[in-house]
C-alpha cells in the first residue's frame, strides 16, 4: 500500500514540473531544458531556507523565485540575443548547476529532523495513516492549483499567452509583446518546477545536487501520457491531462518495481513505454490510411481519432493493471469484516517487540491484513492525550478487538472503553490498574497477558555470572509498594542460596540513588542486583557509572535497560507477550467472551547477558550461559518466522561493490542467516533518486525485518523513507553530515552503523615521511560529491598539520581533470593527491600517466589505484567495511536495538605502493609501509 | 495621418545576398484614405508593410502615424493602431485555439490583457453578433478549433478580427491570393464593405490590376523599391487596366522602366 500510495504522492508533487514542461513544450512550444536545472534550484532554496529557519512557506516561495528567475534568463537568452532556444536551456542548465552548488554551500543538506511543509502537514493529521493523509492533502492541493492554473488559462492573459505560443505572428500583430510573453512563460513555468523541487526535497527529506538530472524526461512523459490519456477537449481537461499523467507514470515505475523489474531496466522501460505512447495511434493511422488508400478512399478525421483511441486504451490497460494490483485485497476477498486496533504508548523497542510478535502470530494464525482484517496500528508517541484520541478513532472505525501494548494504555482503554473487547500485552500487574481482582474474576471486556519478575531465576542468573561466596547489594524506594513487594521476594529466594549475601539501600527519591550506591560499593558488594523500582531505574545510569568504576556487574530485572551498560538482565519475552496476546484476540474473534478467558501471564522467560561487558569485567560466560541467553537484550531465535534482509546500494561502484561483498560475505560466514532463517535481497538504485525513493517505499512496504545500506545516498533515503525498520548502514564518508546523528551516541533511533572516513590525514602523513622537502600538494575535486568534499575539508586540515601548501582544483566533470591537472602543473606542484572523488578516480590511469611524466608522486587514498599507475596510497578496505557493517548488523539481528549500538568509526587502512616509482622518484619506502602494503607494484 | 519619410531598408547587407528591398520611400496618406499597392514581385510591398507594422526595422528613414513617430516602436506597440491580413491564411490566426478566444486576443488589441476571464458570456454574445456579419453560419461555431476552418473562413475571421477592435490603419497583403476564386470574392466583399462602412485608413497590395483599379481612393505602384507612380482616384475612374498597362509604356518612355520590366508587367496584370 505504501508503494502505491508513495507513487500517486510522487505523482502529486512533480505535477507541478509536469506543468512546467507543459507549459514551455505545449503552450509556448519552447523545448526547454532548463528543467533540469531549475529543479534543484527549487530544492536547494527551501534546503537552505528550511535549514536555515526560514518559514517553509517562505522558503517554497522562494524556490518558485529562484527558479523562475532561472527560466527567465534562459528565455532572456533565447529572445534577447537569438540562442537557440535548446542550446540556452543548455547553457542555463549548466550555469545552474555552479549557482546550485553555491546556493547550497554543499551537495548534499539533510532536512530529517527540520521542521518543513511536509512535517507541517504530518502534524495536522486527525490520525490516518501517514501516507494516506498526505495523499488526501496533495489531492487537496493538486486540486486547488489545477482550479487556479486552469483558470489563470482561461483569463484575457492567459489566453494571449497561450497565443503567443500557438502563432507568435498573429500574437506580435495583435499587440501581444511575445518576447515578455515568453519570458514570463518560461519563467512561469519553471516556478512551478522549483515548487516541484522543494516539495519533493521536503518528501524525501533532503537536497542533493543531481536530483534534477532527467526531470526533462519525466516532465515531457508526464505530459505525454497525460495527452493520451485525456485527449484534449478543453484546457481545463488539458490541465488535468498533465496531472493525470504524472501519476500515471509514477504508478508504472511502482508498477514495474512491484513485479519485481530490475530497476537498471526501469529507464530503458520508460523510454519505450514513451516510444509506444508516441508511435502507436500515428502508426495505426498510416495503416489505415494505406488501406484506406488501397480502396480508393481516404483517411477521415475519425480513423486518426480512433488511432488516438488505441493509444489512450494502451495507458487504461496499464492503469488498470496497476488499479488491479493496487486494489487486489479488495477486488478479490470482498471487503474486510474484522478490524482490529493496535495501541502502544510509544515507538518503544518493547513494545514494538510485543507488536510484532502480536501482528506475526495473527498472520500465522490467518489474519491478513488487508484481506479479511485491517490492522489499525496506533502509535500515541509517549502522549497520554493522543491514546485517548486513538481510541475515539477506534471506536469511531468500530473496531471488533482493541489491542493495548503497555499499562498506561491499557488503563486509558480499560477506563472508556466498557463493550469492545479489550486485550492487553506487556502489562506488569493488571491488577493495580483495576483491570480485575483476579486472573479469573475481571472486567468483562478485558483479557490479556501479564507478568512479573521471576527472582527464582534472577538468582540463578546471578550464580551462573559469579560463582562462589557473592555479597550482593540492591537498591529501593521503600514507598514503592512493587519495588518492596519485588525485594522481599528477591530476598526469599536469597536464603535459598548459602553462597549470596544481600545488602540492602533504600532512597527516598532518585537523587538519593547514586550515594546509595556508592555506599554500596563502600559495603564491598560484588555486583548490583536490581528489581524493577521505577524510581531507581530512573536513576540507573548513576548506578552504573558508580559500578562501571569499582568494576562491579549490574545485574537488573529488566531486559530493556541492559544495553544501558548492565551486564546481565533476566526477564519476560515481550515479543511472547505479543504472540500470546495473539491467541487471545483469535479466540475472542473466533466468538469466546472476553469475560470467560482468564488473564494469562507470561509463558517465556529471556535472559539476556551483554557479552562486550562480561569482557571489560573479565567474566567468562559460560556456555551453558550462552545458549540460553539471548546475546543483549531481544527475543528468542528459536522456532521463529522467516525474515527478510534488504542490502541496498546507491549505485554501481567499485567500493560500494567490495563493500556489498564483504556484507554478503559476513552474513553467511557468520551462520546468522541460518540459524535465523533471513533471506537476504540486494537492491541496487542505479544511481537514481527517484528510484531510490520507490526502492525504500517497496521495502517498508513489504515489511522486510532490517535493512543493511551501502553508501551515502542510500543511508539518506532510508533514514528518511523507513523510520521502523532496523537500518544498518555503511560505506559512509560522514553520517554526521547526512544528518541521521549528532554524535556516535546520540543517533536517530531505528539505524545505526559504520562511519569510513577516507584515511586522508595517513596519506598526507605518509607524503611528509617519503618527501620531506616538498612544500605543493596538489588536489583536484568535485564538489558535487559529498564524500569528496568531506575528504577535501580533511585534506586542508592534514596539510596544515604537515606543513604542505595544498593547490586545489576543482572539476564538475572527468573530461575536465585533464586540463585542471595541466593548470596544476602550471602553477607548479612537488605532489599531487586525490581523495575519494569519483570525477577524478574515473580519469587515474591518465592522471598517472602524466603525472609520472612530470615526475610528480601521485598519492590517493586507494590502495587499487596503484594498478593504474599512482605511487602511494593509503585507503580503506572497503570489503572489511562491508564485514564490519554486517557484524553490526549481527549484533541487531540478535536482538540489540540499533539506538543503543554507537555510530563505529572504521578505517581498516591499507597501503599500496609502487617500488618501481619509488626508484624513479630516488625514494626508499620504509619497512614498516611495506610490511602493511596490500598491493605493491614491482 | 501616415508620413513616411526615406525610408531605405537592405537585407544582409554588404553580403553576396545583399537585397536593397526599399530605396528611399517618400510617402503622405491622409485619414480615411484607402490605398492599393501594386508592383513587380520583389518590388518591396511586403516590405513597406512590414516597416509600417514594425516587423522590419527600416536602416534609416522616419515613421509617424497620427502624429506620432513611431520609427523606434516595437511590432506589438504599434499594434494599438495598426491591424493586419496575411497572405497566408494560417498566419493570421492561432489554429489551435477557439474562434472565440481568436476573437478574444483580436479585440484585446492595443488594450491591457488583466486577470479577467477571458470569455464572458457578455463576450461571447458579443462575438456571435459580430461573427454574423461574414454570413458564414459561424454563429454556432464559437467553441470550434480555427484550425478546423477552410482557408476562405479562416481568412475572413482574420479579417474580422483585424478590424473588430477599430484600428487607424488596415493593413492587408495579398490576402485574397491564397483563396479560390469564390472565397476570394467574398472576402474582398467583405474587405470592401469593412473599410467603407468604418472609413478605415488601410493599405492593400494585390497582384490584381482590376483589383487595384476597382478599390480605393489611390494606387501606388512600386519597382525595385522605389515609388514609381502614384495615381489618384479621380485618375483611376478614368483608367482601364489597358491604360494603366499604356502607363507603364510611358514610363517606360520616361526610362524609369526597361522592356523586360514592361514584359514582366504585361505577363503579371493579365
Ligand atoms: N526578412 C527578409 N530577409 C531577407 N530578405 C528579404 C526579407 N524580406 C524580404 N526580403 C527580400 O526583399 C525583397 C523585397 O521583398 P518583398 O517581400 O517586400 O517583395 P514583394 O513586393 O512583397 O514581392 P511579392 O509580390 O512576391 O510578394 C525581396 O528580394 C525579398 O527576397
Ligand atoms: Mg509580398
Amino acid at each position: 500500500m505504501e508503494l502505491w500510495l508513495g507513487a500517486i504522492n510522487l505523482g502529486f508533487l512533480y505535477a507541478f514540473m509536469a506543468m512546467g514542461v507543459f507549459i514551455t513544450f505545449r503552450i509556448h512550444d519552447f523545448p526547454d531544458i532548463t528543467v533540469d536545472g531549475s529543479f534543484v534550484t527549487g530544492a536547494a532554496m527551501t534546503a537552505v531556507g528550511i535549514v536555515s529557519g526560514v518559514n517553509p512557506w517562505l522558503a517554497l516561495s522562494l524556490s518558485f523565485l529562484a527558479a523562475a528567475a532561472a527560466g527567465a534568463a534562459t528565455a532572456l537568452i533565447h529572445t534577447r540575443f537569438a540562442v537557440n532556444g535548446l542550446l540556452a536551456g543548455i547553457l542555463v542548465m549548466t550555469a545552474l548547476y555552479s549557482i546550485n552548488l553555491h546556493i547550497m554551500g554543499r551537495s548534499n543538506i539533510p532536512l530529517l529532523s527540520e521542521p518543513g511543509l511536509i512535517a507541517w502537514a504530518k502534524n495536522l493529521n486527525p490520525g490516518l495513516p501517514s501516507e494516506i493523509w498526505l495523499c488526501l492533502l496533495f489531492g487537496a492541493a493538486i486540486a486547488v492549483f489545477w482550479f487556479l492554473i486552469a483558470l489563470f488559462f482561461r483569463t484575457d492573459f492567459g489566453i494571449s499567452m497561450r497565443a503567443t505560443g500557438n502563432n507568435p505572428a498573429m500574437a506580435a500583430a495583435s499587440g501581444i509583446p511575445v518576447n515578455a510573453m515568453k519570458i514570463f512563460g518560461v519563467a512561469l513555468a519553471n516556478g512551478l518546477v522549483g515548487v516541484s523541487g522543494s516539495l519533493v526535497t521536503q518528501y524525501q527529506g533532503f537536497a542533493d545536487i543531481g536530483m534534477g538530472v532527467g526531470s526533462i524526461v519525466f516532465g515531457l512523459a508526464a505530459v505525454i501520457i497525460g495527452e493520451t490519456l485525456l485527449p484534449a477537449k478543453s484546457i481545463w481537461i488539458q490541465a488535468l491531462s498533465v496531472i493525470a499523467g504524472s501519476i500515471v507514470f509514477r504508478l508504472m515505475v511502482a508498477l514495474a518495481l512491484y513485479v519485481g523489474l530490475n530497476p537498471i531496466d526501469l529507464k530503458l522501460m520508460t523510454a519505450l513505454f514513451v516510444l509506444l505512447i508516441l508511435i502507436a495511434p500515428k502508426w495505426i493511422a498510416r495503416r489505415r490510411q494505406t488501406s484506406a488508400a488501397l480502396s480508393g478512399l481516404s483517411l477521415t478525421p475519425s480513423g486518426y481519432k480512433k488511432a488516438r483511441l488505441v493509444g489512450a486504451l494502451i495507458v487504461c490497460a496499464l492503469a488498470a493493471a496497476t488499479a488491479v494490483v493496487f486494489f487486489r485485497p479488495a477486488f478479490f476477498a470482498g471487503k474486510p469484516t474484522i478490524r482490529v486496533g493496535i495501541v502502544q504508548l510509544s515507538d518503544h523497542a518493547v513494545l514494538n517487540m510485543t507488536r510484532n510478535g502480536f501482528l506475526e502470530e495473527m498472520a500465522d494464525r490467518g489474519y491478513q491484513n488487508g484481506e479479511n482484517v485491517i490492522f489499525y496500528i496506533e502509535d500515541a508517541g509517549g502522549d497520554m492525550a493522543t491514546v485517548n484520541s486513538i481510541l475515539d478513532k477506534f471506536l469511531q472505525k468500530k473496531v471488533d478487538l482493541i489491542v493495548t501494548i503497555s499499562t498506561g494504555c491499557t488503563q486509558a482503554a480499560i477506563n472508556k472503553i466498557k463493550e469492545t473487547p479489550i486485550v492487553f500485552a506487556t502489562v506488569a500487574n493488571p491488577f493495580i490498574i483495576g483491570a480485575g481482582q483476579s486472573d479469573t474474576d475481571h472486567l468483562p471486556n478485558v483479557t490479556g497477558v501479564y507478568g512479573a519478575i521471576p527472582m527464582d531465576r534472577m538468582m540463578e542468573l546471578t550464580g551462573a555470572l559469579l560463582p562462589g561466596k557473592i555479597k550482593i547489594g540492591c537498591i529501593w524506594d521503600p514507598a514503592q509498594v512493587n519495588a518492596v513487594f519485588n525485594v522481599r521476594q528477591l530476598q526469599a529466594q536469597i536464603k535459598k542460596h548459602p553462597d549470596i549475601r544481600f545488602v540492602g539501600a533504600t532512597v527516598t527519591g532518585s537523587a538519593e540513588v547514586q550515594q546509595a550506591a556508592q555506599a554500596l560499593v563502600h559495603k564491598g558488594i560484588d555486583a548490583f542486583v536490581l528489581v524493577t523500582d521505577n524510581i531507581v531505574f530512573s536513576a540507573l545510569d548513576s548506578i552504573i557509572k558508580v559500578a562501571d568504576i569499582a568494576k562491579i556487574p549490574v545485574i537488573l530485572s529488566d531486559i530493556e535497560r541492559l544495553s544501558d551498560g548492565a551486564l546481565a538482565a533476566c526477564g519476560y519475552d515481550y515479543r511472547q507477550s505479543g504472540v500470546q496476546a495473539a491467541h487471545l484476540a483469535d479466540r475472542i474473534l473466533k466468538g469466546e467472551n472476553p469475560a470467560d478467558i482468564p488473564f494469562e501471564r507470561y509463558k517465556k522467560l529471556t535472559i539476556a547477558v551483554n557479552p562486550d561487558v562480561a569482557a571489560r569485567l573479565g567474566i567468562a560466560l559460560s556456555a551453558k550461559l550462552l545458549a540460553q541467553a539471548t546475546l543483549a537484550g531481544g527475543h528468542p531465535q528459536k522456532d521463529g518466522p522467516s525474515k527478510r534482509l534488504a542490502v541496498f546500494v546507491f549505485s554501481d561502484n567499485y567500493a560500494l561493490e567490495l563493500s556489498t561483498q564483504g556484507i554478503l560475505d559476513e552474513l553467511r560466514r557468520s551462520g546468522v542467516l541460518k540459524k535465523h532463517r533471513i533471506t537476504v535481497d540486494v537492491k541496487n538504485a542505479q544511481n537514481d533518486y527517484a528510484t531510490a525513493q520507490a526502492i525504500i517505499q517497496d521495502i517498508v512496504r513489504q515489511q522486510y525485518d532490517y535493512i543493511i545500506t551501502a553508501s551515502s545516498l542510500a543511508l539518506q533515503v532510508t533514514a528518511n523513507g523507513n523510520k521502523t525498520i532496523p537500518h544498518i548502514f555503511g560505506t559512509v564518508t560522514d553520517p554526521y553530515r547526512m544528518g541521521v546523528a549528532k554524535t556516535a551516541r546520540d543517533h536517530l533511533p531505528n539505524l545505526t552503523g559504520v562511519a569510513t572516513f577516507q584515511p586522508v590525514e595517513s596519506a598526507v602523513s605518509a607524503m611528509r615521511a617519503l618527501f620531506p622537502k616538498a612544500k605543493r600538494v596538489g588536489l583536484i575535486w568535485n564538489p558535487a560529491e559529498a564524500n569528496s568534499e568531506a575528504c577535501t575539508l580533511k585534506a586542508r586540515e592534514a596539510a596544515k598539520k604537515f606543513n604542505f601548501e595544498l593547490v586545489e582544483k576543482t572539476v564538475g566533470r572527468t573530461d575536465e581533470v585533464k586540463d585542471a591537472l595541466a593548470a596544476l602543473l602550471n602553477s607548479g606542484i612537488d605532489l599531487f593527491f586525490t581523495s575519494g572523488d569519483n570525477t577524478v578516480i574515473l580519469a587515474s590511469a591518465t592522471l598517472a600517466q602524466i603525472l609520472m611524466e612530470h615526475n610528480i608522486p601521485y598519492f590517493t587514498n586507494d590502495p587499487a589505484d596503484i594498478e593504474r599507475g599512482a605511487f602511494f596510497s593509503v585507503g580503506a578496505d572497503y570489503h572489511s567495511v562491508g564485514v564490519e557493517t554486517a557484524k553490526m548488523a549481527i549484533r541487531v539481528i540478535h536482538g540489540e536495538s540499533p539506538k543503543d549500538i554507537p555510530i563505529r568509526e572504521y578505517v581498516p587502512e591499507t597501503i599500496g605502493v609502487s617500488v618501481k616509482l619509488a626508484d624513479r622518484y630516488g625514494v626508499k619506502i620504509p619497512d614498516a609501509y611495506l610490511a602493511k602494503a596490500a598491493v605493491i607494484r614491482r | 495621418m501616415i508620413q513616411l519619410q526615406s525610408i531605405h531598408k537592405t537585407f544582409h547587407p554588404e553580403t553576396l545576398n545583399e537585397v536593397r528591398a526599399l530605396r528611399g520611400i517618400d510617402l503622405q496618406i491622409r485619414r480615411g484614405e484607402f490605398v492599393t499597392i501594386i508592383g513587380t514581385n520583389g518590388s518591396g510591398k511586403s516590405t513597406l508593410l512590414n516597416v509600417l507594422a514594425g516587423t522590419v526595422r527600416p536602416d534609416s528613414g522616419k515613421i509617424v502615424i497620427g502624429g506620432k513617430d513611431v520609427t523606434r516602436q516595437q511590432e506589438h506597440q504599434r499594434a494599438r493602431t495598426i491591424a493586419r491580413v496575411f497572405q497566408n491564411p494560417f498566419l493570421g490566426t492561432a489554429p489551435d485555439m477557439t474562434i472565440a478566444e481568436n476573437l478574444l486576443i483580436a479585440s484585446l488589441r492595443g488594450k491591457r490583457r488583466h486577470l479577467r476571464i477571458g470569455l464572458s458570456s457578455a463576450r461571447k454574445n458579443r462575438f456571435r453578433e459580430q461573427i454574423s456579419r461574414l454570413e458564414m453560419q459561424l454563429e454556432d461555431r464559437l467553441d470550434h478549433l480555427i484550425g478546423t476552418l477552410s482557408g476562405g473562413q479562416r481568412q475572413a475571421v482574420s479579417l474580422l478580427m483585424a478590424v473588430l477592435n477599430k484600428p487607424d490603419v488596415l493593413l492587408l497583403d495579398e490576402h485574397t491570393a491564397a483563396l479560390d476564386p469564390k472565397s476570394a470574392a467574398q472576402v474582398l466583399a467583405l474587405t470592401r464593405s469593412f473599410i467603407e462602412s468604418e472609413n478605415l485608413t488601410a493599405f492593400m497590395v494585390t497582384h490584381s490590376m482590376s483589383q487595384a483599379l476597382d478599390l480605393g481612393d489611390r494606387t501606388l505602384m512600386m519597382h525595385k523599391g522605389e515609388m514609381i507612380d502614384d495615381i489618384s482616384a479621380e485618375e483611376k475612374k478614368r483608367l482601364t487596366v489597358d491604360d494603366l498597362l499604356d502607363k507603364f509604356a510611358d514610363l517606360r518612355k520616361a526610362e524609369k522602366l526597361t522592356d523586360e520590366m514592361l514584359e514582366q508587367l504585361r505577363r503579371e496584370y493579365r
